[in-house]
């Protein structure tokens, strides 16, 4: 086990390197650097080319390439993420802001969508070839069909505008700050990036069931003449769910996808909305932190991922070797 | 003797044979097996409706998709517009029919550009192994550390808008998975035996994995191929939508629903979002009922 972490460790490293390497030249090949930034436009009229020289010289930016980079990444490392171009505010202050809101919607997106995505598919196994499940089916195709982002915008003229239900969109309202004011806002963003990863969730959930449903186990509980239910959801259902369990990890990076948009369509002050604000404004450094942090929360999980099969499974360790 | 039911069946085979019905029935297998999943058959009707109203589009509507007319600006669907018209007074339904034009050129070229360099480089590797396998195998590895659509905003804060760089993004984001599918196929192909007469023949490399092997890798890649289509429709509607992905003064369907990021739009205008986004939602639906009928009909495993 210690040798099978060790090798995976062994290749997480270097891939995170080579694609902090990476990222970082594609800042390097996009226009302009951080000096013609600083300048208003206005100023750039006036200013001659030995003052901005003296400038780079001053910030270091007429030092290599390999350099800058290494200076980068040692300060990355200990926790200095530099500066966005927006404002001059520091990364890791925006990033203390965004990530819980992030959080917040991800994880009950995720609880809410694990949730029905499993017992929807559950119920598609168990009624296999019946009308619930073809309908179960073709809906969940029309799930991963529809724009999620239009999704979106129709529950929000049906529900905010129309009905009046719940708020169009944000995180917080001013002067509402308990835990039960802020549960209006979070409703439509969840359920709608709930809805819409349902559908991987349920196709999964069916397969898993029917493969179990298929084992030889079952054949001998229900011969034991035990109650169907019993079969099902004691017998079944427990070992089904643990490949699905490790399904939540492979969604990540569809959570993070959705949650982009989503989050720009709900106006809600995470992350996401946050990248998207970055790429629009070419706020470059704000953009490479941002993705890297995204890649870094995926290699994770996937390690996590792989020692957590490696645990319940131990052909997959012992087939490495 | 008696008659057993293997004799009957026998004279059941010879009487059709005598009547000459052998020869009427020509569709393969796959074909009829498609043709019999009601989604699929729909799905390619609607698929192919869709995507001639779109060639055709001029034929099918008289007025201009650029053309501002603001005599008849934010117009509810009539006889004369059936969707509309948008705030500079253009005619939505012909907006929805050259956008989908681009939209699914965008799509489809996408997905069959990144096939054709994952196959190429996936059937070789796959074949070959050593040292080019290796690298591939990281390199893939690297782009599919990002969830997608971070990648390719990342890829567009560095290349710029274009309709040229958003396909060429595609083509660099998607063809991971191909080269993958590709590999995995080549892997298990490679130990057969006709491969083995094959290389003992004499006959190259190249010929073996692409003229012999690839024919029999094809179709999981077809059905990924229409799978990704569905996916890049997707994405580019999304980056349009957020103003990032194709340039706003090309139509396409993500850049027609970029007005209803305005909430007095979302609000009053329904026209100008709901029937472009329906026709979105529809249209993929119908690329992944194809793309579901052709994983059924091809897929071995399920033949009976």
């Amino acid at each position: 086990m210690t040798t099978y972490i060790a090798q995976r460790l062994f290749i997480f490293f270097p891939m995170l390197f080579v694609i902090s390497f990476l990222v970082y030249s594609g800042l390097e090949l996009s226009p302009g650097d951080a000096v013609s930034h600083m300048i208003s436009p206005e100023l750039a009229s006036t200013i001659t080319a030995e003052q901005l020289d003296a400038m780079r010289e001053a910030y270091g930016l007429n030092q290599s390439f390999i350099t800058r980079y290494w200076i980068w990444l040692t300060s990355m490392v200990q926790g200095d993420m530099g500066y966005s171009m927006a404002g001059g505010v520091a990364i890791s202050t925006i990033m203390a802001k965004t990530v819980p809101a992030t959080l917040e919607l991800s994880l009950v997106a995720l609880f809410f969508s694990t949730i029905l995505g499993c017992s929807l598919g559950v119920i598609s196994a168990l009624k296999r070839g019946s009308g619930t499940d073809n309908s179960l089916t073709v809906a969940g195709m029309a799930g991963v069909s529809i724009p999620e982002f239009f999704f979106g915008l129709v529950a929000i003229l049906l529900f905010a505008i129309e009905l009046k239900w719940l708020p169009v969109g944000g995180r917080l309202m001013p002067h509402y700050e308990t835990v039960w004011d802020r549960i209006p806002n979070i409703v439509l963003p969840s359920l709608v990036l709930a809805l819409m990863m349902t559908a991987g969730a349920m196709r999964y959930a069916r397969s898993s069931m029917l493969d179990v449903l298929a084992r030889e186990f079952i054949t001998t509980a229900r011969s034991k003449g035990m109650p169907e239910w019993r079969v099902n959801i004691l017998h079944g259902f427990r070992v089904a769910l643990t490949p699905v369990v490790v399904l939540i990890g492979f969604r990540l990076p569809l959570l993070i996808g959705g949650s982009t948009i989503i989050e720009q369509v709900y106006q809600w002050p995470g992350i996401g909305s946050m990248f998207i604000r970055s790429v629009r404004g070419s706020d470059y450094p704000l953009v490479m932190t941002i993705s890297l942090m995204y890649v870094f929360v995926v290699l994770t999980a996937s390690l996590v991922i792989d020692v957590l099969t490696a645990l319940i499974d131990p052909r997959v360790r012992l087939g490495k070797n | 003797m008696a008659q057993t039911s293997l004799d009957k069946k026998f004279d059941q085979i010879r009487k059709r044979e005598e009547e000459k019905t052998f020869s009427v029935k020509k569709r393969s297998r796959i074909v009829s097996k498609f043709l019999n999943n009601r989604l699929a058959v729909v799905g390619l009707i609607i698929f192919t409706i869709i995507i001639l109203a779109s060639l055709f589009a001029p034929l099918l509507s008289p007025y201009d998709p650029m053309r501002v007319d603001l005599r008849s600006m934010r117009q509810a669907p009539s006889f004369d517009h059936w969707f509309g018209t948008d705030s500079t007074g253009r005619d939505v339904f012909t907006r929805v029919l050259f956008g989908g034009r681009v939209s699914i050129f965008i799509g489809l070229g996408s997905a069959i550009l990144s096939a054709v360099v994952g196959i190429a480089v996936g059937c070789y590797a796959g074949y070959k192994g050593g040292w080019i396998d290796v690298i591939a195998l990281r390199v893939s590895e690297i782009f599919m550390s990002f969830p997608q659509i971070i990648l390719v905003l990342l890829l567009v804060s560095i290349t710029g808008q274009s309709l040229f760089n958003l396909m060429a993004i595609f083509i660099l984001t998607g063809w991971g998975g191909m080269y993958r599918l590709a590999r995995a196929r080549m892997l298990s192909l490679r130990e057969e035996e006709y491969v083995q007469a094959l290389r003992s023949f004499g006959l190259s490399t190249f010929t073996i994995c692409y003229k012999h092997m690839l024919p029999n890798a094809l179709s999981p890649i077809m059905v990924n191929i229409t799978l990704s289509t569905a996916m890049f429709i997707l994405t580019e509607a999304g980056l349009s939508f957020l103003g990032l992905g194709v340039p706003l003064n090309i139509p396409t369907w993500g850049n027609i629903l970029n007005v209803a990021q305005d909430i007095l739009v979302l609000q009053n205008y329904w026209w100008m979002w709901g029937p472009v986004g329906i026709v979105i939602s529809v249209f993929v639906l119908c690329v992944n009922f194809i793309g579901d009928g052709l994983r059924d009909s091809t897929d071995p495993s399920q033949q009976g």
